[in-house]
């Protein structure tokens, strides 16, 4: 009977998850040609496509940084290729890391340790499955409902305003729950905010200045990085 | 009919490429997804049954990733237009793609669920998803070595604090999309009034009474809460009380 150390270092395993990253490369590299050809189409200048590109790959990179640190303390629980593949595709380095600290219980093991010295290919069977299956409610909706999501709240159809008013509530509901939860629920969480927000806010204004124009494209990164190092400090302070 | 155009009701060429040939893919990745367990579990003859797969000690499980499914794709979807497929298919949704779409849309001052603006946040999205394909994939095969850094106190510490970093840095740009384009809403913070209360006083209460934070419930926080913010919204409109302007000349 194979047990979970002979799953988690399957060399099937990892054939597997390297056929689906590269199919997944795939389809993104063939989003990217369609998108940016439609954006030259649309009048979008390429300096302005560079811009977006160059900011787009610098702003990932702190918070692909953050799915690394999610990726080793999963490792711990999991392995190196079902991490790897988990946080690599679909699954969300806050929900992962929850899932990682109950997926032992969940089959029986008092500790991710325990499970991993002692649990059985079939146990760890059932850890992969219900995280493959489980994330695969949002598909639910967006598959047949996705084209109908985004209609709604199409703005090129000028004649409907509410149209207009329904597509910023989305991400204004989003702030409206994220908000009060960061600044009332925590108070390092929203020192961290708060640093966050007065860093973009300043970047903002330097960026006005002749010479510095550059620095729009990075506000968010920089801030960010900022607000997370701001972290230290807070925790030390008031943690 | 020249490109950039497209009659009034339609969806522009590349959203309706996305539309069918995104969910195409997003089809294809998901059966792949849900295939890799069953493959690897029926060659090890390890595949456990129904029964030990849903039980009330694995349902917790299931209970965290359902709700926020359902959640994600009713809160996110709308904000990433044709390029919600991929962004669905490659995850961390809230800690970046969102982000680096909106940053995307914010540089070339392009408004959200426009032909535009979702051709660059799909562009944005897709490079996105690559460089951190990449990243993680040299995580995983340095692991032994680099481990070591990831794990320190300080990186994990700050680590932890992503999501509030973002929203501090994301808030500028929020009031920017919302500025940009030729047409403006005005007073459309007035429609999630309610929710921010609403959060507010449970936010309030939960850490006065068990000194916790909400923290870990935001998704099912904003799949009750979108309905409420969608109705109000509406009523506000139709009071007049939130308006579509045009940018110039400030009327309706």
């Amino acid at each position: 009977m194979a047990s979970m150390k002979d799953i988690i270092n399957s060399p099937l395993l990892l054939a597997l998850v390297v056929g689906g990253l590269l199919y997944i490369t795939g389809f993104a590299l063939v989003y990217l040609k369609k998108a940016y050809t439609r954006c030259i189409e649309l009048g979008i200048t390429k300096e302005d496509l560079k811009k977006v590109i160059k900011s787009s790959l610098v702003f990932s990179i702190v918070p692909s940084l953050s799915i690394v640190v999610g990726l080793f303390a999963l490792i711990a629980v999991m392995g190196v290729v079902w991490s790897w593949w988990r946080l690599s595709v679909i699954g969300s380095l806050s929900y992962e890391t929850m899932i990682s600290s109950s997926v032992a219980s969940a089959i029986h093991f008092s500790s991710s340790a325990e499970m991993l010295q002692s649990a059985s290919g079939r146990e760890f069977g059932i850890v992969m499955i219900l995280m493959s299956v489980g994330m695969l409610s949002g598909f639910l909706i967006l598959i047949p409902f996705g084209r109908k999501l985004s209609k709604s709240v199409d703005r090129s159809d000028k004649g409907n305003t509410w149209k207009y008013v329904l597509s910023g509530t989305f991400m204004l509901c989003l702030f409206a729950v994220y908000i009060p939860v960061l600044v009332f629920g925590d108070t390092v969480q929203m020192l961290v905010m708060v640093s966050g927000l007065v860093v973009a806010v300043a970047l903002g204004i330097l960026a006005k200045r002749p010479g510095l124009k550059w620095l729009n494209e990075f506000i968010m990164a920089f801030s960010m990085i900022v607000g997370m190092a701001s972290s230290l400090l807070w925790v030390r302070i008031f943690g | 009919m020249s490109k950039n155009k497209k009659p009034e009701g339609m969806m522009d060429p590349f959203q309706e490429w996305c539309h069918k040939w995104g969910r195409v893919g997003t089809v294809i990745a998901l059966v792949y997804m849900v295939a890799i367990p069953f493959i690897v579990l029926v060659y090890y003859d390890s595949v456990p049954s129904l029964g030990e797969v849903i039980n009330l000690s694995t349902i917790s499980i299931l209970l965290i990733y359902i709700p926020v499914g359902i959640s994600e794709a009713l809160s996110y979807t709308p904000i990433l237009g044709c390029s919600a497929y991929l962004t669905f298919i490659t995850g961390n949704i809230m800690n970046l793609k969102l982000p680096c779409a909106a940053n995307a849309m914010k540089i070339a001052g392009k408004e959200p669920n426009t032909p535009e603006g979702e051709a660059i946040s799909s562009v944005a999205v897709a490079v996105c998803s690559v460089m951190t394909i990449v990243i993680l994939a040299l995580a995983a095969l340095l692991s032994t070595w680099i481990m070591p850094v990831f794990e320190l106190p300080a990186v994990r510490t700050a680590s932890e604090y992503l999501i509030p970093a973002l929203f501090g840095s994301l808030t500028l740009g929020l009031f920017a999309s919302t500025n940009s384009g030729t047409k403006v809403v005005k007073n459309g913070i007035m429609g999630v009034l309610p929710v921010l209360v609403i959060v507010s006083i449970l936010s309030i209460v939960v850490r006065l009474i068990g000194g916790g934070s909400l923290f870990g419930a935001v998704g099912f926080l904003i799949l009750f809460m979108l309905p409420i913010a969608i109705i109000f919204s509406r009523i506000m409109w139709k009071k007049g009380i939130i308006k579509v302007v045009d940018k110039e000349t400030g009327e309706e």
